[in-house]
């Protein structure tokens, strides 16, 4: 890669938005380069679609700048031919085959004329979607659907992709096809901006992630960068009964570092340094009914359950 | 759990305004419509516009024409033109060009004379021959019932010719009961029909070898076809919108707009193909001159097609959802049909109601295809149909893609 390729090809600096009066984002900064992949993650509210808005060229914020490849995408057209879209939902004309749907998307992006069936068959060949190409998208099932919806943001060949929950709704293989595809593009030097609730994905997916929290940017950096930054050695661990404990065992479980926060105390949990955590099992009285304990490296959840102080799973 | 099912479906219309409009405010506005034209189709209440041209001007004609204008449901329009003196070339183009529903020519003043004309003439339109029958009618009520002495005077010289000639005797005493004929004698009698021979009807571009209704049905089922293709249509607007295209859309160098353009121009091209297949059927199967009017009719078809378009656009970028634009469409379609002349002659409407009309693109786009193929209405006098359907057209563009530039760029 040459020096211009390195260059980020977005740039946000201390932007700020700020809605009827209510703040939705907060100095942000972000940097993507080529041929990288960003997690922008953070719960319902946190400001991430009007992160998006802003960088598609449809708000403007109020303070701070955005450029894609080097322009402000909301004046400049060149900024936005740059940039892919890959909106949540099945964004095609389900009436349409596959080949005409990259057709009409790569025309209404800009794509001239005659240069029209030659996108459509590059990105026929590097989203891999000869198999289906003649088919009409409607009849698609939702894993290819969601390939063919990432096909038609990539036909008028941008450099900065973004996607809104790429693999919401499919089933694993699918969804381990879209992150090869993902991981693909990529390594073609495309950058890849997206969103998701599937933060297992992340960690292997990503190279960096970004944690937004009422419109501010509160971690950043690569999911084991962070992971080690914010936990260390120390390991995610929890614990399981079958029936509420009585007074002694919560005491017990509560000095060895757990906590619950259920009403009937059944799912403890909590963060152990690494030696205690192996002995946890063979710390826990004889008599209690434990079901389960789970001792494990923090992962990107652990980090989010830090953050927000609830569970990914309650975030939507 | 009959019941539970039956208050979802009563909870989904309360909450739903647009079906609740579509299902309680409609049906008693098309009620009203109707009932405005058909309860009033049958008796004296049917308002007609009447040009009432005196040509004789003595005072038995001038008590004529002044007792035809005051009958109820008559509205006088004037008889002569800005700068001239009244005519007949005036009163047949008032009828025409649909200023007047009918027109009575007071020709000469009614006598006992079997071989002369009758003195009155009731002058119609053959496309609107309805409209000359009712002043036809109205016009021999009045004169047997206000002029009773014209109608037996001239039985009497029937008489006289058949069976006659009268005595000395009999002439002074017929002439005697004529002056002293009370009007109220014949008052009661039923005048529809006048055997007296003192009204004739004469119905202008009548004798063409076409249903002289076909031009007006073509536009009215035309326009009318055109308004509820071009609503379901841009629809589509509102699908891509829910369905994330338009926010792929938007992220692009086009944006928007090229999108709501772009499906003006279809729907435009979609109306006037169903306008050319409408009018395809009534040239080959009724011998409308179509393609004698073709130019004309061309600028019309497209104005109207445009016109179509651009408020079924319109109101798809004023509604959030497919069911709110379906129910809104059906509303808007049914309601500029009915009063606009889609669904029944205008001039068969009370008065407001036909000055409504010419507030809905129906009244223009029937009035222009009608004067084509019926007047032979060239540019010069199609050119204020042309030019509201035109302005009408590019308003609702121009705010539709302000619509779609505003959703795009939300600043």
């Amino acid at each position: 890669m040459s020096r211009a390729d390195n260059e980020p090809i977005l740039e946000i600096e201390s932007i700020a938005f700020a809605y009827r009066d209510k703040p939705v984002l907060r100095e942000v900064n972000l940097d993507l380069a080529p041929g990288r992949i960003l997690a922008l993650l953070g719960p319902n509210g946190a400001g991430k679609s009007t992160l998006i808005r802003c960088i598609c060229g449809r708000l403007q914020p109020d303070s701070g700048r955005v450029r894609v490849a080097g322009n402000n995408p909301l004046e400049n057209a060149a900024a936005r031919a740059a940039t892919g879209l890959v909106p949540q939902q099945i964004a095609l004309y389900s009436h349409l085959t596959v080949a005409e749907n990259l057709a009409v998307f790569a025309r209404l992006a800009g794509v001239a004329r005659k240069a029209v069936d030659s996108a459509v068959a590059e990105t026929v060949d590097v989203c891999d979607l000869g198999a289906v190409a003649t088919r009409p998208a409607g009849r698609l099932s939702g894993g290819w659907q969601r390939r063919v919806n990432i096909g038609c943001a990539m036909s008028h060949s941008p450099r900065l992709l973004i996607l809104d929950e790429p693999t919401v709704g499919i089933d694993p293989p699918a969804r381990e096809e879209i992150e090869k595809l993902l991981t693909r593009l990529a390594g073609n030097g495309l950058a890849v901006l997206m969103t998701s609730h599937d933060l297992t994905q992340l960690e292997t997916l990503a190279d960096g992630v970004a944690f937004l929290s009422e419109g501010r940017i509160a971690a950043t950096g690569t999911p084991s960068g962070l992971i080690r930054e914010f936990f260390g050695a120390r390991r995610d661990c929890r614990v399981s009964l079958a029936d509420p404990p009585t007074r002694e065992l919560a005491q017990r479980l509560g000095a060895l570092g757990l906590a619950s926060g259920d009403r009937d105390a059944l799912h403890w949990a909590g963060l152990l340094d690494e030696q205690p955590a192996w002995k946890l099992q063979s710390a826990l009285p004889a008599e209690a009914q434990v079901t389960e304990v789970r001792v494990r490296r923090p992962g990107l959840d652990s980090l989010w359950t830090r953050l927000y102080g609830r569970d990914p799973e309650r975030a939507a | 759990m009959i019941a539970v099912v039956a208050r979802v479906m009563w909870l989904g219309l309360l909450r739903d305004r647009g079906a609740l409009m579509l299902a309680f405010v409609l049906p008693p506005l098309m009620f009203l419509v109707f009932a405005e034209v058909f309860s009033g189709a049958g008796d004296s209440d049917l308002e007609m516009r009447v040009a009432v041209f005196d040509e004789v001007g003595t005072p038995l004609t001038g008590r004529i024409a002044d007792a035809i204008v005051e009958l109820d449901g008559i509205v006088p329009v004037a008889a002569g033109s800005d700068s001239g003196t009244p005519s007949i070339e005036r009163l047949e183009a008032l009828v025409r060009q649909g200023q007047a529903d009918a027109a009575v020519w007071v020709r000469a003043e009614p006598d006992g004379n079997l071989d002369a004309d009758p003195p009155v003439v009731v002058i119609g339109d053959a496309s609107r021959a309805l409209a000359a029958a009712v002043v036809t009618g109205r016009v021999q009520r009045v004169l047997q019932s206000e002029f009773p002495s014209l109608g037996v005077a001239r039985a009497a010289s029937l008489i006289d010719a058949l069976a006659g000639p009268y005595t000395e005797d009999q002439q002074e005493a017929l002439d005697l009961a004529l002056s002293e004929l009370d009007p109220a004698a014949l008052e009661d009698q039923d005048g529809d029909t006048s055997q007296d021979g003192l009204v004739a009807q004469r119905l202008l571009g009548g004798g063409r070898e076409i249903d002289d209704g076909v031009s007006y049905y073509a536009g009215a089922v035309a326009i009318l076809f055109l308004l509820f293709a071009a609503m379901q249509g841009a629809i589509s607007l509102i699908d891509e919108r829910n369905s994330g295209i338009v926010d792929r859309l938007v992220a692009g160098p086009g944006g928007y707009t090229v999108v709501v353009v772009g499906k003006g121009l279809f729907l435009t091209l979609q109306g006037l193909a169903q306008a050319a297949l409408i009018f395809a059927v009534a040239w080959w199967l009724y011998g409308i001159d179509w393609l004698g009017h073709f130019g004309p009719w061309l600028v019309t078809a497209v104005l109207a097609a445009a016109v179509s378009a651009w408020l079924g656009l319109l109101l798809a970028s004023m509604c959030s959802s497919r069911q709110q634009a379906q129910t809104a469409s059906a509303f808007v379609v049914l309601i500029l049909s009915a009063v606009g002349g889609s669904m029944m002659p205008r001039f068969l409407m009370p008065g407001w109601l036909r000055e409504l009309g010419w507030f809905t693109p129906n009244a223009w786009v029937i009035e222009s295809w009608h004067g084509i193929f019926w007047r032979g209405d060239g540019p010069a006098e199609l050119a204020t149909g042309w030019g509201v359907l035109g302005a009408t057209a590019l308003g609702a563009m121009l705010i539709s893609v302000w619509l779609a530039h505003r959703l795009a760029r939300e600043k």
